[in-house]
């Protein structure tokens, strides 16, 4: 069953389109991402979700009802705002219980409803607290129980780990997901942070300038981004932009590569797929994690490592292909010192080529 | 370390430079608003009538004062209009904020319009207003002349409605000052509060009365302090639109102490009601102050 759908939204303040339209559909118990940088018309966007504000054109389905014209709080959605927006001469119980109030929940419910929400959040102690006693971490919950209160068919959550400090960040998130898992509501969820976008979605919106540049699961956003923007916005470190030429040798479509040990031809699998673009300049994007250490028989770029940035796990090589800097995650006991050669193969499985004038990915 | 090493009359200069420089002004303040008061304090107690006189007289001059009929009328009207004015001052204010709030056009240009009366004097306030309800001249002459011959608007001249026209002026021009205070309070509050309060599916007025409003408590009590004191105050409003009368039926206790010091010729019961005026004022302010300073301390 379709949870949410989005048809051809557009919205303008005056004269400047912030939204031009979007299209989106979602089945219920997805956990949608709407992901981009700041100013892209994310919050817009889900306010017209939720109603605050209406769309200049197009139509948004929750469940099986156009709600166009329903008012936000006949939608049966929670949202969860990333300044919390807790009600601030209310303490936590009451902040939970305000919504049931208005709705004229018989009391006894609205006890039951808040011990559990409660429970559930670990928030027990806290009840009789106003918002301005609590940390930034409390906080968030108190705005998460006062949704899950409410017991909606859709969560909506704007930037709700944005104000939070880098470890509870990550703590929250996987809380997030958690509940996602119990509760099995249908969740839209805007960040612009990456990671944030990969972990938690089942399906990631990436937009940009009010256009939705990629709609997909994460593994399609991720290995078969659909153009330059979300191959790069995508991933930490981002993915790696060569500049090349394609060229057919021995019959095999490929590119050459320039590195500081001499120029190499490699041809790309399935190369002739490509074979319309022969010729022409094209983008070669490699993620960090696919260019790799090449084992002593293997035919290798000899490349000069100019600076390393280890972060545990992995190490970070920075060196330059093609006159590009070049970035790849080693493991640390392979990854040479700055000014040592280091013998490198790229995982030309799963590189991907990129029009440098549209943008668009080839193939 | 050098620091301690250094001459005494540095750290000498450094204590005392701005006591030094504080003290004309604290002398000034110490001399004409304490000693004042003080004298005022040991006037109320003698026999002044035209010129003060040292005459040790008690309590005669309170006596005096509040078996006058006519100190009574000034309290009376200091309450109707101390009440009507804070009450209605600050609905009115409240109202234009709330309005404003909504994000409306030409929004600028409105509010300085309701702000403008706040930088008139209370004369120029009072003299118009005074022109605007003169039966003979104003309000009731325009719409006598629109043909309407019965209507009848004489506040102005009516010993029982008095006080009120002097409600009206001062509500017109405080409440541009209370809405202005408000806005910036309201302007303070997170725009996803009231977001998330219309997904909670609380209607308007619910979201103001129940979270917004509450929220300006500190707002509402630093605009009583200023509508309070301003009321006890009141003296040129009152003087410039009805001076006191018909009769004096629209005295207030600044204008009777006014009267009964300087014109009257009773500088003693002036002197007694200044002081009852002192102590209606400590009432109010005293406590506000060491709620507001504990307030700060624990802050
Ligand atoms: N009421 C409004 N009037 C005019 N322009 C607006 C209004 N609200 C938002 N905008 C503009 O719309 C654009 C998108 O805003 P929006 O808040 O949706 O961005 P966002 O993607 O949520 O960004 P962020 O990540 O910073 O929260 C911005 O350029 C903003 O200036
Ligand atoms: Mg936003």
């Amino acid at each position: 069953m379709g949870a949410l759908a989005i048809k051809n939204v557009t919205k303008r303040f005056g004269d400047t389109h912030i939204l031009k339209g979007i299209d989106i559909n979602i089945d219920s118990g997805q956990f949608l991402i709407l992901v981009g940088p700041s100013g892209c018309g994310k919050s817009t966007l889900m306010n017209i979700i939720a109603g605050l504000e209406a769309p200049t054109s197009g139509e948004v389905q929750i469940g099986d009802r156009v709600v166009n014209d329903v008012a936000p709080k006949d939608r049966d959605i929670a949202m969860v705002f990333q300044s919390y927006a807790l009600y601030p001469t209310m303490n936590v119980r009451q902040n939970i219980a305000f919504g049931m109030e208005t709705r004229g929940v018989p009391r006894k419910e609205q006890d039951e409803t808040i011990a559990r929400v409660a429970k559930m959040l670990q928030i027990d102690h806290l009840l009789d607290r106003k918002p301005g006693q609590l940390s930034g971490g409390q906080r968030q919950r108190v705005a998460m129980g006062r949704a899950l209160a409410r017991n909606p068919t859709l969560f909506l959550f704007d930037e709700p780990l944005s104000n939070l400090d880098a470890k509870l960040r990550v703590e929250m998130r996987t809380e997030i997901k958690q509940l996602h898992h119990r509760l099995k509501t249908t969740i839209v969820y805007v960040t612009h942070d990456q990671i944030e976008a990969m972990t938690l979605g089942d399906r990631i919106a990436v937009m940009k300038d009010g256009v939705i540049q990629q709609f997909g699961s994460p593994e399609e956003i991720y290995e078969r981004p659909a153009n330059l923007f979300v191959a790069g916005f995508i991933g930490s470190p981002s993915m790696n932009f060569i500049d090349c030429h394609l060229a057919e040798q021995d019959g095999a479509v490929g590119v050459s590569l320039q590195s500081e040990g001499g120029a190499r031809f490699v041809s790309l699998p399935d190369g002739q797929r490509f074979a319309g673009h022969l010729g022409q300049k094209v983008i070669l994007g490699v993620r960090p994690e696919q260019i790799e250490v090449a084992e002593e028989d293997e035919p290798a770029l000899l490349c000069k490592v100019h600076l390393t940035e280890p972060t545990g796990p992995d190490t970070m090589i920075f060196t330059q292909i093609n006159g590009k800097e070049v970035i790849a995650r080693v493991h640390p006991r392979a990854a040479g010192r700055p000014g040592d050669s280091m013998r490198l193969k790229l995982d030309l499985g799963k590189v991907v080529l990129f029009d440098p004038q549209s943008e668009a990915r080839l193939g | 370390m050098t620091q301690f090493n250094g001459p005494a009359q540095y750290g000498f200069a450094e204590r005392w430079l701005p006591r030094l420089v504080l003290a004309p002004s604290f002398l000034l303040t110490l001399v004409f608003i304490y000693g004042f008061i003080a004298w005022n304090g040991y006037l109320s107690f003698t026999a002044s009538r035209l010129l003060p006189n040292y005459e040790w007289v008690g309590l005669a001059q309170y006596e005096t004062l509040f078996a006058n009929e006519r100190a009574w009328v000034a309290v009376k009207n200091l309450f109707i209009f101390g009440s009507l004015f804070i009450g209605g001052g600050m609905a009115m204010g409240i109202l234009l904020a709330v309005f404003l709030d909504q994000k409306i056009r030409g929004e600028g240009v409105l509010r300085t319009i309701y702000l403008y009366p706040m930088a008139l004097s209370f004369i120029v306030t009072g003299t118009a207003w005074k022109w605007m309800l003169n039966p003979g001249l104003g309000l009731e002459k325009l719409v006598h002349d629109w043909g309407f011959t019965s209507f009848t608007f004489d506040w102005l001249v009516n010993p029982d409605m008095s006080i009120y026209t002097v409600v009206i002026a001062g509500i017109w021009q405080s409440s541009g000052f209370v809405m202005a205070l408000f806005l910036a309070g309201l302007r303070g509050i997170d725009d996803s509060i009231i977001k998330a309060a219309q997904i909670d599916g609380a209607t308007l007025p619910r979201i103001y009365w129940r979270i917004v409003l509450p929220a300006l408590r500190p707002v509402f009590f630093s605009t009583l302090m200023i509508l309070a004191h301003i009321a006890i105050k009141s003296f040129d409003l009152v003087m410039a639109l009805t001076g006191g009368g018909p009769g004096f039926s629209s005295d207030v206790p600044a204008t009777f102490m006014y009267a009964s010091a300087f014109t009257r010729g009773q500088m003693g019961v002036g002197a007694a009601s200044a002081m009852m005026m002192l102590a209606t004022v400590a009432a109010i302010v005293v406590p506000y102050l060491y709620s507001e300073l504990r307030g700060s301390r624990h802050g």
